[in-house]
């Protein structure tokens, strides 16, 4: 049995994209923090996923949430891929891409992770009190917390600047490790 | 939880049956055109998708979306030959195919289609029930009665 070219699958990825029959596309990519799953909708970047999350589940997941035409495509993505390269190798300093929180779970979440992707810059820390305060609930300390660990774009959402009152590094959904080398990349402070 | 929320993402169907498509293609039509057949087949299911009521029997699915795709291939390829000319062999893919279709023409589509595919596209009857979404037993049904009728016709 002849297995179905490259050429073949971009082509048909890309009459689906042109079409607008895709509900999203996806592309995975090597990095310096492990393979990365990316997700794109028509208004930004819905998910990425670490290496350690299984990408059927992820890709349900996505279906589930925005619609089952999810087609694969590097060529389609190709601007989003060079874009988080460029930042997670050290080569840029920005990393200006559009999001959609379509994914994240309720209007809370959504809006704890719109604000922290407006407000908190590259080389910033901020911690879960403050986010929740900015966020408009000082008392939803807790809530905050999860809307961190549920963060459906990290990197680009960027819960790795959002340290425990102590500023210890704390947790982070992708593990220690990657809000470490995060957080060095960007020059961030925090207590060992 | 929606009905929708229970198909699966469409790519991991490319990835799981895209081969066996490109084979079931390839053997409607030439290996000229089999990508092509395959590519419109895929966008047509795509199209399509969001209205099914439910993931099961996927694969039998897009093996019946590449057929029709195909068989619209083959009607557009007869239509293309004008029929004063005579046919021109590079956009006639079979030499009697002409005769084959008039014989048949007064049938109904389903019988038509499953004549097609047993005579024309020489599928086995575990393959036509793939294909046609149905058992094995009606697919030979199909065929028999199709060409029980197209016996009484003859000999009336």
């Amino acid at each position: 049995m002849s297995p179905l070219s490259d050429t073949f699958l971009d082509r048909l990825a890309s009459a689906a994209v042109e079409e607008g029959l895709a509900d999203a596309v996806y592309t995975t990519l090597s990095t310096p923090l492990g393979a990365l799953l990316v997700v794109q909708g028509e208004r930004g970047v819905l998910r990425i996923a670490f290496e350690d999350e299984p990408e059927d589940a992820t890709l349900a997941g996505v279906a589930a949430g925005v619609g089952p035409r999810i087609v694969r495509s590097d060529r389609e993505l190709a601007a989003t891929r060079d874009t988080l390269s460029a930042y997670l190798e050290g080569d840029d300093d920005t990393l200006g891409l559009p999001v959609d929180l379509s994914l994240a779970h309720g209007p809370f979440r959504r809006a704890v992770l719109d604000t922290l992707h407006r407000e908190v810059q590259r080389g910033e820390v901020i911690t879960y009190g403050e986010l929740a305060k900015e966020a408009g609930s000082p008392r939803a300390v807790r809530a905050v917390g999860s809307a961190c660990a549920t963060n459906p774009v990290p990197i680009v959402v960027p819960c790795h600047r959002v340290l425990p009152a102590s500023h210890k590094l704390g947790n982070y959904g992708g593990g220690p490790a990657r809000k470490r080398a995060l957080l060095t990349l960007e020059g961030a402070p925090w207590r060992d | 939880m929606s009905a929708a929320a229970a198909l699966p993402p469409f790519w991991s169907l490319v990835e799981a049956h895209g081969d066996e498509l490109l084979v079931h293609a390839r053997r409607m039509t030439d290996d000229d055109a089999a990508e092509d057949v395959l590519q419109d087949a895929l966008l047509r299911a795509l199209r399509a998708y969001p209205r099914l009521r439910h993931g099961e029997h996927l694969r039998a699915w897009l093996y019946r979306v590449t057929t029709t795709t195909a068989l619209d291939l083959h009607r557009k390829r007869r239509h293309e030959v004008p029929t004063e000319e005579p046919p021109a062999p590079a956009v006639e893919a079979e030499y009697d195919d002409g005769a084959f279709e008039s014989m048949i023409a007064p049938l109904a589509p389903t019988a038509r289609d499953a004549l097609r595919l047993r005579f024309v596209e020489d599928l086995d009857y575990d393959r036509m029930a793939a294909v046609l979404g149905t058992s094995p037993e009606a697919a030979r049904q199909r065929v028999s009665t199709a060409v029980r009728t197209l016996r009484e016709r003859v000999t009336a």
